[in-house]
């Protein structure tokens, strides 16, 4: 991936003010009722955790579950950074919703049509330069945007330059990278972050998949060599019978 | 039409019309209410009963099909032939099952032919769908003989029968391959729910614990079948068929226990059997049902050659087989989702439904065509006779 964008959200500096949370309804022409959890028609929320608040959203992984998973192709990682979903390909298997570590991506149980939902980091905006309405919208900069090996580096330092801070970035190392980030002064399991793979997760399913030539080629190749097999029998058999016939002894044509 | 009666009103027949009354209002209720007003899925349990049963257990159970058809034709045990169209069929009405299903699991059924025409090659469920597709053709092609048969004119039939013949050989072993791909991958759908699937469930070796379980379940699967037509639709297949057949399923079972055990083991799972939760109760139900009272029942040759004892013991194998698919789509997600699911009656209704029209297509499948020897012959549909099953 060349360039790509990601988003820093610091914990230590969040006053749970939910403008990240209008914003984002605002700009997808939500209602702009607070909701608990990420819903259909809420791509961000903000959680308390004691006196601490933890703002969600989809991390848009490196290499996403989701987009691995989606049999047509609808999930895709952007160059941008930005996992993006094309409505127009879905065909509503949800297994997006099976893959996902983070529990993430919703569905529109209600509807006839139902399809599947999530932030995407806002890549129409970002694609015009601008940046992602939540981080525009928060006072306080508790979620930066930029690119991504120098919000990286930004959180090191701010990790490295204050004692309060837990050391670790939460989506470095996770399910082999994110395009979010999170730090914090509290350690991230007290703040109900998952505990997840250091892998990313599609190497689960690729070695599975790469045993298909192997399943075609031999399994096909040694049933095949068991039919010509058989039929080498029947066929000795056959002519077997016929030359005890012709010799017309009666012999036991099945004397072996 | 001089000839034309109401149908007798059957314990069974009222039975069928209960169910496809239930199954008709659940579908009303899918389709015109949608998914919340007739399922209890959620976010959290985004794949419920249609899923762990429709198609886990549809596919799995339809493996007697491709076992017995290459049993037959590729390894040369000419002794399952009588029973090899009955395994077709089953294999071919429960595939059928499968896509019907598809039709309702769907968020956007219309779009079932999407994965024809966009590739995702990295999405074991792409894989999934198109061995799906593939080897249900291929059912087609293997059981088409049974219909075209019948055909009244000759030379097309004639026609027909001998290319048939010449294909068979490869539609059997392609069949064979494509079943072993999209059995085990049925399984490799979970690898990816790492960290969600209870450690009793998951395993790396999912793929190929699909394929070690579905064979046996399919193979139960068509015993059953077989007797059931023996027992009331007056087909003549010798017990000893079967209970040579049943000899292979406990065979099967060691190894699939074996495997699963060692890889609890290695994968840390172990320490999880025997603490007092749901998940391990529902494990153990499971394993024996589909491995321990199968394995003990089969060694015994009083109860393999008892056709009542045998059938019995194939309904543990097929119950504990399901007991497997909905452990690992349903109970293995319930403690890292934090949600219990349990399927709505309409999600009961519309699987039952969908199953029941398979067992009586099946069962007016063996009436009219010649699917298993009979002690009647098949009823000629061609003429006008009145039907009276």
């Amino acid at each position: 991936m060349p360039k790509s964008k990601a988003i820093l959200i610091d914990i230590t500096k969040c006053i749970g003010c939910l403008s990240c949370e209008a914003a984002c309804k605002q700009l997808h022409g939500f209602s702009q009722d607070p909701e608990p959890k990420l819903s259909p028609t809420a791509f961000t929320i903000v959680e308390e955790h004691g006196d601490r608040y933890v703002r969600r959203m989809c991390m848009n992984c490196q290499d996403p579950a989701c987009a691995s998973a989606c049999l047509v192709g609808a999930l895709k990682k952007t160059e941008l950074g930005p996992v993006t979903y094309e409505s127009s390909k879905c065909i509503g298997c949800r297994y997006c919703l099976v893959a996902c570590p983070f529990n993430v991506p919703r569905y529109q149980w209600s509807k006839l049509a139902p399809f599947v939902t999530k932030c995407d980091m806002c890549y129409a905006r970002q694609a015009k330069g601008q940046s992602p309405a939540c981080v525009e919208a928060c006072p306080v900069q508790a979620s930066i945007v930029g690119w991504r090996d120098e919000i990286l580096e930004e959180a090191q330092r701010r990790i490295l330059s204050d004692t309060k801070y837990e050391k670790h970035i939460y989506g470095s190392e996770e399910v082999g990278g994110t395009s979010v980030f999170y730090i914090s002064d509290v350690p991230f399991e007290k703040l109900g972050f998952t505990k997840v793979e250091s892998q990313p997760m599609p190497v689960l399913t690729a070695n599975a998949l790469g045993d298909i030539p192997t399943v075609v080629t031999v399994g096909g190749g040694l049933l095949a060599g068991l039919y010509w097999i058989t039929n080498r029998r029947k066929l000795v058999a056959l002519a077997e019978a016929a030359e005890s016939a012709r010799s017309g002894k009666g012999k036991d044509p099945h004397h072996d | 039409m001089t000839n034309f009666r109401l149908p007798k009103l059957t314990f069974w027949r009222t039975v069928v019309a209960v169910i496809f009354l239930a199954g008709a209002y659940a579908a009303y209720a899918r389709f015109a209410l949608g998914f919340q007003q007739s399922t209890n899925l959620a976010d959290s349990q985004p794949w419920g009963l249609w899923v762990g049963l429709g198609t886990l257990c549809g596919v799995g159970i339809s493996a007697g099909g491709f076992a017995i058809a290459a049993a037959v034709y590729l390894l040369g045990f000419e002794r399952y032939r009588p029973v090899v169209r009955a395994a077709v069929l089953l294999s071919f009405l429960g595939y059928l099952t499968v896509i019907v299903g598809m039709m309702y699991e769907l968020g956007l059924p219309w779009r079932i032919w999407h994965p024809i025409v966009m590739w995702n090659r990295r999405s074991v469920l792409f894989e999934v769908s198109w061995c799906v597709m593939l080897y249900t053709t291929v059912l087609s092609l293997e059981f088409s003989p049974s219909l075209v048969e019948k055909i009244p004119w000759v030379r097309l039939r004639e026609l027909y029968l001998k290319w048939h013949h010449h294909l068979l050989i490869a539609l059997v072993l392609i069949g064979a391959i494509l079943s072993s791909l999209h059995q085990s991958f049925l399984g490799g759908l979970y690898l990816l729910a790492k960290g969600k699937v209870d450690p009793l469930w998951y395993s790396s070796y999912l793929p190929t614990l699909f394929y070690l379980s579905a064979v046996p379940a399919g193979l139960a699967a068509t015993i059953m079948a077989v007797y059931l037509c023996n027992r009331s639709l007056h087909a003549r297949v010798d017990p000893r068929v079967l209970a040579e057949l049943s000899q292979i399923i406990a065979p099967m079972l060691y190894v699939y226990a074996l495997l699963r055990g060692i890889d609890l083991v290695t994968h840390g799972g172990a320490g999880y059997l025997f603490k007092w939760r749901e998940e391990s109760l529902l494990f153990w139900f499971e394993i024996a049902m589909f491995v321990i009272a199968p394995v003990l029942l089969l060694s015994q040759s009083k109860v393999r050659n008892n056709p009542n004892a045998l059938y019995g013991t194939c309904a543990l194998v097929v119950m504990g087989f399901m007991a497997n698919r909905l452990n690992v789509s349903i109970t293995a997600f319930q403690a890292s989702s934090g949600f219990y699911y349990i399927p709505k009656w309409t999600e009961f209704a519309l699987s039952m439904a969908t199953v029941t029209a398979a067992g009586v297509a099946f069962h007016y499948a063996v009436i009219y065509l010649e699917i298993l020897p009979r002690s009647v012959p098949a009823k000629n549909w061609m003429t006008r006779h009145p039907a009276t099953a």
